[in-house]
């Protein structure tokens, strides 16, 4: 054998070696890939210029696909209440705008939420949650509906424990953190990624924004009463709506007594901070999809867009602590409510029903994973 | 009569006590919170202010009428909480804002270079009294007043927070 030869054979055995090192990764990762397609990198939140950048994403919790995927899962998760029944999914029902259509929620131990359930559109953008504004992020949010007795009422160690003993979870948990150990902290952190995604910005009223499509002339007028304050000295009419729930998210994160009581059953943000003048404050929820997302109110009081105009338009209740945005702001001089006619108020309701996407409410991005998937 | 006297006093003094308690339950006293990139952070209150350098700026309102308000200068305040004014206002300092809030979550902000007495004689101050008297209750109790801002959306009514921040 000549030393070319010699040469030759080694670079043939070399090769061989990374062919074989190849062909083993490709049938491994094909395996794994039968069992379960988890995406993986950088997941691109994808939204419209004019809702801004001011968004809120924790440092420490970077959306990834294969965060979003786990999360999206976790919400849907029954295993994560104490009688494996309730989930996320169960109060926030994604044709419902991700509410639950009822006025107040039942949970594992068939008792009913203090408040309404909220909708969960466009969280990214929030950095105050819950109806009085309690927590500061989606991480922290996630746990109180986890440990409350009325509604999963299940301790995070236990749910930790119940997902860390399933042969689904813990390869995900790994794709996702590194590791395959389950904790309280990182399922709320998965739960936080999925609902950075719940993006609706599929309306007519975006289409309108991107200058794609026309409104009605009904619904115009609807929009037009929508932004303006009413000066009936001047003669000017309006609803002024978009003090506390304008800009092209319809949701400005302020939190106001819009004059539902004058005696308060819930005190709002002025159970936590005691003052008077917060007293019936409520966090200004966004009006994104408010078509789907009945009955309203923080105790889910009105069952129709109707009544709440109705309320806005008559019923105003003065007290200390009513907004100063609903004082002195009636198309009828000396008047606490608005006084909004019937043509108004059809007006009104036409551009709110703008504000409805059915994109959103049918993303199979966003759907229950696990109507199909039964192994798990 | 001074028998009765004697258990009357010390009955009184806890009444009152006890009224005080009760209010402090249910009415905690408002307060401003000075935080982040401040060296001293800060709670004031009523009484805090009142103790301070007083200023009084005038401006008029959206009844259009011109009121005084007085307070005390935001500046001294920010100082106060060992915020890098006066001579350590220079270099990254200058990308410094100072984010107001109030009571409702609506939000505003300054640069420290706009508040500053060395570089503008703008008065913003954070006001507790219109006209020598306390706000209105849909104003206060505290209230920042922009001396010469023409629309008076930085007039920030029932002021809660003072964070002072790096620009990122
Ligand atoms: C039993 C019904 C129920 C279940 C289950 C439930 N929620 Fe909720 N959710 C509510 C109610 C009611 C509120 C409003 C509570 C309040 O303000 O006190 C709420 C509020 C929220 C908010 C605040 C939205 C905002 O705009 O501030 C988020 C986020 C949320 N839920 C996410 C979740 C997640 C994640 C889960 C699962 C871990 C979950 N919810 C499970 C009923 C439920
Ligand atoms: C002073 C600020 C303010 C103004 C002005 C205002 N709202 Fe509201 N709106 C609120 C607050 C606060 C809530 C939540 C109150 C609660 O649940 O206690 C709310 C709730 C609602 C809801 C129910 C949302 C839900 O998810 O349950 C609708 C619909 C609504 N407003 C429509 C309107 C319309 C239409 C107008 C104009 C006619 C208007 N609002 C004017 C503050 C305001």
């Amino acid at each position: 054998m000549s030393a070319c030869q010699i040469e030759k054979k080694r670079y043939w055995s070399r090769n061989f070696c990374v062919l074989l090192l190849f062909l083993s990764f490709f049938v491994g990762f094909s395996a794994l890939k039968s069992e379960e397609e988890v995406p993986r990198g950088i997941y691109s939140l994808e939204y419209p210029v004019y809702f801004g950048n001011r968004t809120n994403i924790s440092k420490e919790n970077p959306l990834t696909q294969q965060g979003v995927y786990l999360g999206r899962r976790l919400f849907y998760e029954t295993r994560l209440s104490a009688n494996n029944t309730i989930s996320c999914g169960s109060c926030h029902r994604q044709e419902l705008a991700f509410t639950d259509g009822k006025k107040l929620s039942k949970g594992v131990d068939d008792t009913f939420t203090d408040r309404n359930a909220m909708a969960l559109v466009n969280l990214l953008w929030n950095r105050k949650f819950f109806w009085d504004g309690r927590s500061g992020s989606l991480e922290d949010q996630a746990q109180f509906p986890m440990i409350s007795a009325h509604e999963m009422g299940q301790d995070m160690e236990t749910s930790s424990r119940k997902l860390q003993s399933t042969a689904y979870y813990p390869p995900l948990f790994k794709a996702v953190f590194g590791d395959d150990k389950i904790t309280g902290k990182r399922i709320t952190f998965a739960l936080a990624q999925f609902e950075r995604t719940l993006i609706s910005a599929h309306s007519r009223y975006d289409q309108y924004l991107k200058q794609q499509i026309k409104l009605s002339p009904e619904e115009m007028r609807g929009m037009t009463l929508f932004n303006t304050a009413p000066n009936p000295e001047k003669g000017i009419r309006g609803a002024n709506c978009a003090h506390c729930h304008g800009g092209p998210k319809n949701y400005l994160e302020l939190f106001h007594n819009n004059g539902l009581d004058s005696v308060y059953r819930d005190r709002g943000i002025g159970q936590i901070t005691g003052q008077e003048t917060d007293h019936g404050r409520f966090k200004i929820p966004t009006l994104r999809n408010i078509a789907l997302t009945a009955p309203y109110m923080h105790d889910g009081r009105f069952s129709t867009l109707e009544e709440v105009i109705e309320h806005y338009s008559e019923h105003v209740k003065p007290s200390v602590a009513l907004s100063a945005f609903l004082q002195n702001e009636s198309n009828v001089k000396g008047s606490l409510p608005l006084k909004l006619n019937s043509v108004e108020k059809k007006e009104l309701i036409a551009f709110l029903n703008t504000l409805t996407d059915s994109i959103f409410v049918s993303n199979p991005k966003f759907s229950n994973p696990f109507v199909t998937l039964k192994s798990r | 009569m001074k028998r009765y006297i004697i258990p009357v006093v010390p009955a009184l003094v806890l009444l009152f006590a006890c009224s005080t308690l009760v209010n402090a339950q249910t009415k905690p006293e408002a307060s401003v919170k000075f935080s982040g990139e401040v060296v001293r952070p800060l709670i004031i209150g009523a009484s805090g202010l009142q103790r301070a350098e007083r200023v009084t700026v005038d401006r008029k309102d959206r009844d259009g009428q011109v009121h005084h308000y007085t307070g005390v200068l935001l500046s001294d305040l920010l100082a106060r909480a060992g915020t890098t004014m006066g001579k350590e206002l220079r270099g990254e300092n200058l990308t410094k804002y100072v984010l107001v809030e109030a009571s409702d979550g609506y939000q505003i902000i300054f640069t420290l270079a706009e508040l500053d007495p060395d570089f503008t004689d703008e008065k913003i101050i954070l006001s507790d009294q219109m006209d020598s008297k306390p706000l209105p209750l849909a104003d206060g109790p505290f209230r920042i007043i922009v001396q010469n801002d023409k629309k008076p959306a930085r007039c920030i009514k029932q002021v809660t927070s003072i964070k002072v921040g790096f620009a990122q």
